[in-house]
């Protein structure tokens, strides 16, 4: 019989109530199946070591982006880094960068869901449609222009990714503008002329300068600074443009 | 964020020498507009700056100036969205298109540049 593979797991606690800075605190756990992702090895120690660390997750596979957290200093979704890509070396797991900590694993979010509400990520239309109004037709072209950007699933890896987001938390960030994109070049749309305050702000997509590691590390290719830089270019056109201040 | 921060990963380390290759840029682009200004009066009075300290200076500008807009030009494949026929020209083809723009652009200020010098 072999014996089973260990491998041992830092994880950051934090009790706003009684610590006053974080600390790792180091598990050993075993490694025994080569599937085993990061937030299995967390799993593990909360169910059998210490159910005193926390944690989100929800839907383990890569859906919900609720189990974001730094995995050796980079942003991942736990539930798709696997434990066989780190051992034998031990594998440092902390909150998502540049967000405040509620408790060791657990990021406050709220600044994002500011956000994400004031770009209005819903299809506006001047005038309501009434229910009994039919269905709104769209081609394939029409819904390739705006898929990938309908990819996010809020995990705020973007964001701890970024580091001007870091510098400066006023920024809008990657994943609203991208959702804010998603729904301006919607064909079904008419809230351009709605979001474009927010966006064109001086907090909105001029702040970005093009680091470019939220698309690196976006787990579902939404590519965020790609739709930054392209509204970054229709704000420019719809000013420079006579017939660009088009609503 | 931590001092240093972007020493951590790659990325962030190529992206802060992307932003500062402008600096060393705009001093010798203020340079070269004094040479201009010192250059009015004719060819009599006009002697070039040329000393080795500042050749070296030019070609290390030179340098940052093409690692600059190589990584400008090939991020236009992410900035540029044109459909032709409802379908979205492959982002290789804009960055391939804007290379052949800049080295037109380099030829024709080139032409230029000697031919009025002569
Ligand atoms: S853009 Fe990508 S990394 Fe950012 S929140 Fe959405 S899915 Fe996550
Ligand atoms: S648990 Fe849902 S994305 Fe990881």
């Amino acid at each position: 019989m072999t014996a089973t593979k260990r491998i041992t797991i830092k994880a950051t606690r934090f009790d706003p109530d009684k610590d006053e800075k974080p600390r790792l605190q180091t598990y050993e756990i075993p490694f025994s199946d080569d599937s085993m992702v990061v937030l299995d090895a967390l799993n593990y120690i909360k169910g059998h070591v210490d159910g005193s660390l926390s944690y989100r997750w929800s839907c383990r596979m890569g859906i919900c982006g609720s189990c974001g957290m730094m995995v050796d200093g980079v942003p991942k979704l736990t539930c798709n880094a696997f434990l066989r890509d780190h051992w034998p070396r031990p594998i440092t797991v902390e909150p998502l960068n540049n967000f405040p900590v509620i408790r060791d694993l657990v990021i406050d979010m709220d600044d994002f869901m500011h956000k994400l509400k004031a770009i209005k990520p819903w299809v506006i239309r001047k005038q309501p449609v009434p229910l009994g109004g039919g269905a709104f037709v769209q081609t394939t072209a029409q819904i390739d222009e705006f898929r990938q950007f309908s990819q996010c699933i809020n995990c705020m890896l973007c964001y701890a990714a970024c580091p001007v987001y870091g510098l400066n938390n006023e920024f809008l960030g990657p994943a609203a503008i991208a959702l804010a994109r998603r729904y301006n070049v919607d064909s079904r749309d008419e809230g351009l002329g709605q979001r474009l305050p927010v966006l064109a702000d001086a907090e909105g997509v001029w702040e970005c300068s093009f680091v470019g590691e939220c698309s690196v590390v976006c787990p579902k290719g939404v590519d965020p600074a790609k739709a930054i830089q392209q509204t970054k270019l229709d704000t420019t056109m719809r000013f420079v443009l006579p017939f660009g201040n088009r609503d | 964020m931590p001092r240093g921060w972007w020493t951590r990963r790659s990325n962030y380390f190529w992206y802060i020498v992307r932003e500062f290759t402008s600096l060393p840029l705009a001093l010798w682009l203020l340079w070269f507009l004094l040479e201009i200004r010192r250059a009015q009066d004719g060819p009599s009075g006009y002697h070039p700056h040329s000393s080795l300290g500042f050749v070296i200076f030019s070609v290390i500008v030179l340098l940052f100036a093409l690692y600059h807009s190589v990584t400008f030009l090939s991020l236009a494949g992410a900035i540029l969205h044109f459909n032709v026929a409802d379908r979205p020209i492959p982002s290789q083809l804009i960055v391939l298109s804007q290379f052949a723009a800049w080295a037109a652009a380099s030829v024709v200020v080139g032409f230029v540049l000697i031919y009025f010098a002569r």
